[in-house]
């Protein structure tokens, strides 16, 4: 009976020492674990200028598009008004010359629709960016759980300052703020004497 | 039946490069009668308010999705004759399999060219 007790307590002590031990390493584990998921919302924010960023990119490129495509149906209606003109005074040579022109720069209308199709691209982007967004505050969401549950605590912001995904999303951070415009660029140019 | 110019076509994406460019091929492709919609609610909205000759619509949106969206026409009496291509990037057999059970007239994966869509509407419209 005495036997067994002593064997039972022994048991439960090396149980509260390895709770104890685990304890702790979740601890040391635990502000880096709290930086790292405060992080995460940035990270996901960023993910998010580039969707921008890309719209914008592809909506300017349509544009430009739209409008070389505009001229050229004007332009292929005037030319075509004049090979009409030419037939109707027996211009021949100089009608079929035009209409071979005419033929040559159809050739590059279905070159415009084929970069308007290309900029598709930024459709598969753009929601291959809202998936990876999800993950990551899905993951944001359980490093929180962790957190609360073993009430670890983030020991100030040091941790926020370490390592490299830290480091990176600096930068991002930074080039928003202190991306410098051409102007400024050409400035600072003229300073050091470029002209 | 070949396809009426003058049909109006409603193009269905959330996304505004998408509408953007399907609305430019369907120009060159001698289209000119477009509208759009963001998602399949709207889609439906308008569908319902005026008369259409053809969708065109993407799959993943919000609200309402393209496949719930083309449940939705099947199942109305005055819709269920309405032509629907759907033009999306899912692109699993499974996917492709659910727009046939639910009644797609035809199916176009991102990325797509003016030819595929030109090949799908001649098949749509014989």
């Amino acid at each position: 009976m005495l036997n067994g007790k002593v064997k039972l307590y022994d048991e439960l002590g090396e149980l509260a020492r390895y709770l104890e031990s685990a304890m702790r390493k979740m601890a040391e584990v635990g502000a880096p674990m709290a930086a790292d998921s405060a992080q995460l919302p940035q990270a996901a924010a960023h993910l998010l200028d580039l969707n921008k960023m890309t719209e914008e990119g592809t909506l300017e490129v349509m544009r430009l598009t739209e409008i070389i495509q505009d001229n050229r149906a004007r332009a292929a209606k005037d030319l075509a008004e004049i090979i009409s003109i030419l037939e109707a005074v027996d211009c021949q040579t100089l009608s079929g010359r035009l209409g071979k022109t005419v033929n040559e720069l159809a050739q590059d209308d279905k070159h415009l629709m084929d970069i308007m199709t290309a900029l598709s691209f930024q459709d598969l982007v753009a929601q291959r960016v809202k998936k990876l967004v999800a993950i990551v505050e899905d993951v944001q969401c359980k490093l929180v759980e962790l957190v609360v549950v073993f009430g670890l605590k983030q020991d100030g912001t040091a941790h926020e300052t370490q390592g490299k995904a830290g480091e990176m999303l600096r930068q991002l951070e930074a080039s928003k703020s202190t991306a410098i415009k051409q102007d400024l660029a050409d400035e600072l140019l003229s300073e050091f004497g470029f002209k | 039946m070949p396809a009426d110019p003058n049909m109006k076509i409603l193009v269905v994406d959330d996304m505004s490069t998408m509408r953007r460019i399907v609305k430019n091929i369907m120009k060159q492709l001698g289209f000119a009668n477009i509208e759009e919609a963001e998602n399949g609610q709207d889609a439906l909205t308008k569908l319902h308010a005026e008369s259409y000759g053809f969708v065109i619509s993407d799959w993943n949106m919000p609200v309402m999705t393209g496949i719930d969206m083309l449940r939705a026409i099947r199942a109305d009496d005055k819709l269920k004759a309405l032509p629907v291509l759907m033009v999306t990037a899912e692109a699993q057999k499974e996917n492709l399999i659910e727009a046939i059970q639910a009644g797609v007239s035809n199916y176009i994966v991102k990325p797509f060219t003016a030819e595929v869509l030109q090949e799908k509407m001649n098949k749509i419209f014989k």
